[in-house]
């Protein structure tokens, strides 16, 4: 017990870590890294095509640039959870900031817009600028919203995450008619400079890579950072320690908007197009998804830039395994797998505490009917992308396994 | 209940406490706080179980598992923090978790109505059964729940300070219906600190003092003096601070300050507050619990809300912080009451739990910098004595003390001259509170203002040069060192 420690506090030196870091990752992290591999190893092996090993790199692009693109507003959501918030408007965040861009530049330059020409630089950086303020805009009335107005974090980003979207679109269909002879809810972005950004996976990927390094700058090594964890770790206390807890929060939805409007930039360059009808669409689950299963706890205080990063990373991989192995129609699975990968993550890292406290995973009538209703799920993914008779022995398979848990679960205690 | 003891992580809660209630009597129980009355209650009532001893209801033993084993044995407890769901009406709270059913098993809202309103009756209450609980004042609430136990038909019926928020009138209310529910033959168990209602009511009293039982006496037997110093009566230990500390200049002057209070009856928290704290004192505040220690802790920190009025002059200038930061940075820390809810970072390690206040000192450019941060905690947790395996262990695995000691070396860093220490050593093993007197007393002879309050009377006759003693927000009284005595604070505090 502490009070038979000598007080060791003298020597600061061969400090014990708090939690234990091999080359700087945690075991949660380096369970993911490990995970990553596997999976990649899997596809590589199982595909029909092995695409990963016949073309690697066009893989590896891919990837890349749908890693760099979660990532960009993951690191955003990330800030934000730390600080004790939710931001649920990310994705309508990325359909507004590709609206903002594309519409300045339809007004700066409405010709050329129309011509498919370039617009020059300074149009280009101004639109830019326009959709960073945006964001930096969106994070204040957030903030705002939840410090003054005292509305909670998931409200206050849910009318966000709706009204954005909208607003989105109507800024759109206003501008278009204004600027060219038809209303459109989208519009056409064909500058060099985006083509440039499409063509070059690099730009997103350097981006990404800068904005982690920031990010894991600000969260490990300034005093605003420490500021937000101990926000997200206790708020009462925060204040009474004499942090600005409003202006922390300010920052975190800041950042989390910014973030999201940089990543809507790139959108725009990907698919040469504004669209805030399905940019972005659901993308801030994703983003959410991505901190949580990089070791993000949504209680706030907990959470690290490369445990996001990896998580990203890792359900991009995943995502683009499935991809892989179902041929046609693998975007409908998209939703799916993140669900079934936040789950899993999460319930892996609280499987020592399951085995050592005792807690039964199906405990109770609750326990029993949840077994036909993963069987149903498994049997029903399965049936519909490899066949019914797969579908059936996975149907079984998953009943068989978790009642021979709960078998042993009852036995354990009995 | 026959030798009941129930220890805590580092507390005996209770130490083999024996007491026998008899059908039908008004059993009151006393102590100060800490004595372990609640304890006792929740273990009677299924909250806790013992870890000693045996509970007999009618000569029958029984145990326990939960609250709803001791509702079937008839046993009703209404707590001290009323447990009442607020968006629910009234009837659904008086039978929350025993609906009653009508036709198809659907809840039958109507029936539970009628019988609530017939409790009501009982009570002299005038609500309607249909109100959302939570737009109830306090006393009514408290009915809510005596209802809940009258519907339970309960034979024992435990009350846990149950004035402690109620004005006059619904004191004698509920003083009417304590004799009604006697009348239809149920046994009262009282919890209160209060003499004057204890004497009032009780048939029998219990006084309980650290968890031990200390005597059951008829009330006709007794007084209340000799019961508050039955209550009050132990060693205090006097542990070599007697030589005279010199207080220094004038620091803070507080004149009149009153922090309202509008949704409660009395309507105010503090009424007409008044102190002075000098360099180099300790001003002790005593108190029972509600009586506005933390709120005026709260108000000067500039943590209290912008409502107060009064004056509260800092070196003889006038302030009124709007946030704590403002109060930091004139020299200014509050050790907070509740360590785990508002003092500690759990997230964050010893060093970072340390240094929050202060990273500025720590920056090299715009980063903190990792040396410069543990060259800068390791004086004051050095100064304090805070034992750790490390300063980057986690916080959480330090014991409470040391958990205090972090937290008050948090405060050193920011050069504070006026400490304010929020019931510091709640909740802290009795060696390691000790080390927090000797730390308290060292930091006031280096020249630091501290007011302490405390819900333990011998710590602040221990430590402090003057007390000054709180009931219901108003100062009641004010003791030098050497005319304090444990029996004369508990008077002016219970004077309410």
């Amino acid at each position: 017990m502490p009070s038979s420690v000598p007080p060791a506090s003298t020597r600061p030196a061969p400090a014990p870590l708090r939690r234990s870091t091999i080359f700087g990752l945690r075991r949660g992290e380096w369970a993911l890294v490990v995970a990553i591999c596997l999976a990649v190893l899997l596809t590589g092996l199982v595909d029909a095509n092995h695409s990963y090993f016949n073309q690697p790199l066009e893989c590896l692009r891919d990837i890349a640039r749908n890693t760099a693109l979660l990532g960009i507003f993951a690191l955003g959501a990330t800030v934000v959870i730390i600080a004790g918030g939710i931001d649920l408007s990310a994705g309508s965040m990325i359909a507004l900031s590709g609206t903002i861009c594309a519409t300045t530049m339809l007004a700066l330059a409405p010709a050329q817009m129309m011509g498919f020409k370039p617009v020059g630089p300074l149009v280009v950086a101004l639109a830019v600028a326009a959709s960073l303020l945006t964001g930096f805009l969106v994070g204040t009335l957030h903030a705002w919203l939840i410090t003054a107005v005292r509305l909670p974090p998931f409200i206050a980003t849910l009318a966000t995450l709706v009204g954005l979207r909208s607003f989105a679109r109507a800024l759109c269909e206003s501008t278009t008619s204004a600027f060219t002879p038809t209303k459109s809810a989208t519009i056409n972005v064909a500058d060099p400079l985006f083509k440039t950004i499409r063509d070059n996976v690099s730009i997103p990927v350097a981006v990404f890579c800068v904005l982690a390094f920031i990010t894991w700058l600000l969260l490990t090594r300034t005093v605003l950072g420490r500021h937000l964890q101990a926000l997200g770790g206790n708020e009462q206390a925060a204040r009474l320690a004499g942090i600005r807890t409003e202006n922390v929060k300010w920052f975190a939805y800041c950042f989390g908007a910014m973030t999201a409007a940089l990543a809507g930039l790139f959108y725009v360059a990907n698919e040469s197009v504004a669209a805030p009808v399905n940019q972005g669409r659901g993308h801030e689950l994703n983003a959410i998804a991505a901190a949580v299963v990089g070791g993000c706890s949504l209680a706030g205080g907990v959470g690290t830039v490369p445990g996001t990063v990896l998580g990203a990373i890792f359900l991009r991989v995943v995502i683009d395994a499935v991809s892989k192995l179902i041929k046609t129609g693998a975007d409908v699975y998209e939703g799916l797998i993140v669900g079934v990968v936040v789950v899993i993550a999460v319930t892996f890292s609280q499987l020592g505490q399951i085995a050592s406290g005792g807690r039964h995973l199906l405990p109770g009538r609750l326990g029993l009917c949840a077994i036909p209703t993963l069987a149903l799920l498994a049997g029903g993914v399965v049936s519909m992308t490899a066949g019914r008779s797969a579908g059936l022995a996975a149907g079984a398979a998953t009943i068989t396994l978790l009642g021979l848990l709960r078998v042993w679960e009852s036995r354990r205690t009995a | 209940m026959n030798g009941i003891s129930k220890r805590f992580p580092g507390v005996v809660a209770l130490d083999g406490v024996t007491i026998e209630v008899r059908r039908g009597e008004v059993h009151a129980i006393c102590g100060e706080n800490g004595a372990g009355k609640s304890t006792l209650m929740k273990i009677l009532s299924g909250v806790y179980q013992p870890d000693d001893g045996t509970l007999l209801v009618a000569g029958r033993e029984v145990r326990f598992a939960g609250t709803q084993n001791a509702e079937a044995a008839g046993i009703a407890i209404i707590h001290q923090e009323l447990a009442l769901v607020e968006d629910l009406s009234v009837a659904a709270n008086v039978f929350l978790g025993r609906e009653k059913r009508g036709t198809l098993r659907l809840i039958d809202d109507a029936a539970m109505e009628a019988e609530c309103r017939r409790l009501f009756a009982l009570l002299e209450c005038q609500v309607s059964p249909q109100e959302r609980t939570g737009n109830l004042r306090v006393g009514d609430q408290q009915l809510v729940e005596i209802a809940k136990a009258l519907s339970l038909e309960a034979s024992i019926v435990v009350m846990d300070e149950p004035t402690s928020a109620l004005t006059e009138a619904e004191s004698a209310r509920l003083e009417r219906t304590i004799a009604r529910l006697v009348e239809g033959g149920a046994t009262i168990l009282y919890i209160s600190h209060k003499m004057e209602e204890v004497f009032r009511l009780a048939d029998r009293i219990t006084v309980l003092r650290d968890g031990r039982h200390v005597c059951t006496v008829d009330r006709a037997a007794t007084s209340p003096r000799e019961v508050t110093a039955w209550m009050v009566g132990r060693e205090i230990a006097t542990e070599g601070f007697r030589n005279p500390r010199h207080a220094g200049k004038k620091l803070l002057e507080v004149q009149s300050l009153t922090l309202p209070w509008p949704e409660h009856p009395r309507g105010y928290r503090l009424a007409d507050v008044s102190l002075n704290l000098h360099a180099g004192e300790i001003l002790g505040i005593a108190g029972l619990m509600g009586a506005g220690r933390t709120e005026l802790l709260e108000t000067l920190f500039g943590a209290g809300g912008p409502t107060w009025t009064g004056t509260i002059r800092l070196h003889g200038k006038p302030v009124r912080f709007s946030h704590p930061r403002e109060a930091c940075a004139a020299g200014m820390a509050l050790v907070t009451e509740d360590r785990k809810r508002l003092g500690l970072f759990p997230d964050l390690d010893v060093a970072g739990n340390v240094s929050l206040c202060s990273l500025d000192q720590a920056l090299r450019g715009w980063l903190v910098s990792r040396s410069a941060e543990e060259e800068l905690v390791a004086g004051p947790v050095r100064a304090t004595g805070v034992k750790t395996p490390g300063l980057h262990a986690a916080i959480t695995g330090l014991s409470g003390g040391n958990q205090q000691k972090c937290i008050i070396s948090r405060w050193l860093l920011t050069n504070p001259e006026i400490l304010l220490l929020d019931d510091p050593t709640r909740g802290i093993d009795v060696g390691a509170k000790a080390e927090l007197y000797a730390l308290i007393d060292r930091l006031c002879r280096e020249g630091l203002g501290v007011i302490l309050t405390s819900s333990e009377l011998p710590e602040l006759l221990t430590l402090a040069d003057r007390i000054i003693v709180l009931a219901e927000g108003r100062v009641t009284g004010e003791f030098a060192r050497h005319e304090a005595t444990e029996a004369g604070i508990m008077e002016a505090a219970t004077a309410g």
